[in-house]
């Protein structure tokens, strides 16, 4: 089955945190299941979720039944996934905020791959733009790098003005 | 007693000295009124007698007269040579002396004169110079004073030009530096707000990236 990640996980370490608490409530949901089927009537809270975990458990709900074995597939695949992601860095100067975050992500999964991990970097050097990096391949849109490949014609421009 | 009797001689005497005196001027009173011819001037008014003297006396007498009056015009002349040869000695030492005095006179006077002149001189250059001194001390310090004003107002002037030409520099450096940047970076820059910015040059990057996604996989 081909996994879709939250657009809230974006990167390796949200990914993790995904793990970790589908790991939890899959424990938790085992336990439940172990209760009911004992009718036991103590039944304990839901663990608190993340939005992007409750995003995931409900589109894996969508596609099929949660059980204790579709929830061990889940972390199984979660797991795997984890092992070899796709990773893309983007290089920023100042911190992106959580709107860039994911309109960034978004940009990323609908157009690269549809489970493509972005790690953000900062770097206030760059001044603004970017820089993507994805294994191998850095692409350089940085203003610094326009500026200073720029920078001949700054005498120019000051003529000029 | 004895005194009277001294007193009677001597009135006595008195009376016998008034006497003469009075029967001499008597006798001179009358011979001056009425004069009388004496025999001497008798004799002298006859009328003289002709002498006559050998011709070898009168050539004798002519030449003895003459040498005599030769040797005493000679001696005259001599005298009168030697006295004036003296005189004008005399009156050279005079007149050297005399004019020395005057020269020595006047060069005193002169030298008075050109000591109250000098120091009159002196005392003028020195008042000159104390007013030289004191005009050059003010002169100074109106220079040093007018110096301090126009260098106050040149700074003045300089820190304000400075102040406008900073200004029109940072004017014209942002307008460059912004010129610049707009044209460097594209005019759909927004360098506040990156969202928009990004997702365009990822977008206009897009077969870039997929390419370099494509190669790594």
């Amino acid at each position: 089955m081909k996994l879709k990640l939250p657009v809230s996980v974006g990167s390796s370490q949200d990914l993790t945190a995904l793990i970790i608490e589908v790991r939890e409530y899959s424990r938790w949901f085992a336990h439940e299941s172990i209760k009911r089927q004992v009718d036991a009537k103590n039944a304990s809270p839901s663990p608190v979720l993340s939005a992007g975990t409750l995003e995931l458990l409900r589109d894996w709900k969508a596609t099929q039944q949660i059980t204790a074995q579709s929830l061990d597939e889940l972390i199984q695949l979660l797991e795997d996934f984890a092992k070899n992601p796709h990773t893309m860095t983007i290089t920023l100067a100042a911190a992106p905020n959580s709107t860039l975050k994911t309109s960034l992500v978004n940009w990323c999964r609908e157009n690269i791959a549809p489970s493509v991990l972005v790690s953000f970097k900062i770097n206030s050097n760059l001044l603004g733009g970017m820089v993507v990096q994805y294994g191998s391949h850095v692409f350089d849109w940085s203003f610094k790098r326009k500026i200073l490949e720029n920078r001949k014609n700054f005498a120019e421009v000051l003529r000029r003005v | 007693m004895m005194y009277s009797s001294f007193l009677q001689i001597a009135l006595l005497v008195t009376f016998f000295l008034i006497g003469a005196l009075s029967i001499t001027a008597i006798r001179h009173a009358y011979a001056h009124f009425r004069p009388q011819d004496s025999e001497g001037e008798r004799q002298h008014r006859m009328p003289p007698q002709p002498i006559e003297l050998p011709n070898e006396v009168k050539e004798l007498l002519l030449k003895s007269t003459q040498a005599k009056f030769h040797s005493i015009l000679n001696h005259s002349a001599a005298e009168l040579e030697y006295d004036l040869k003296t005189t004008v000695s005399k009156l050279n030492n005079r007149l050297d002396k005399l004019s020395s005095e005057i020269i020595n006179d006047e060069m005193k006077r002169y030298r008075m004169d050109l000591d109250k002149l000098r120091e009159q001189t002196e005392d003028n250059i020195n008042t000159a110079q104390t007013e030289i001194s004191e005009h050059q001390i003010e002169l100074k310090e109106k220079i040093n004073e007018k110096r301090i004003e126009l260098e106050a107002e040149l700074t003045k002037e300089m820190e304000a030009e400075k102040q406008v030409l900073v200004q029109r520099i940072d004017s014209k450096l942002s307008d460059a530096v912004a010129s610049f940047l707009i044209e460097t970076l594209g005019h759909n820059v927004d360098l506040g707000s990156q969202n928009a910015y990004l997702t365009a040059m990822l977008e206009e990057h897009k077969d870039e990236i997929i390419k370099g996604v494509t190669d790594e996989t």
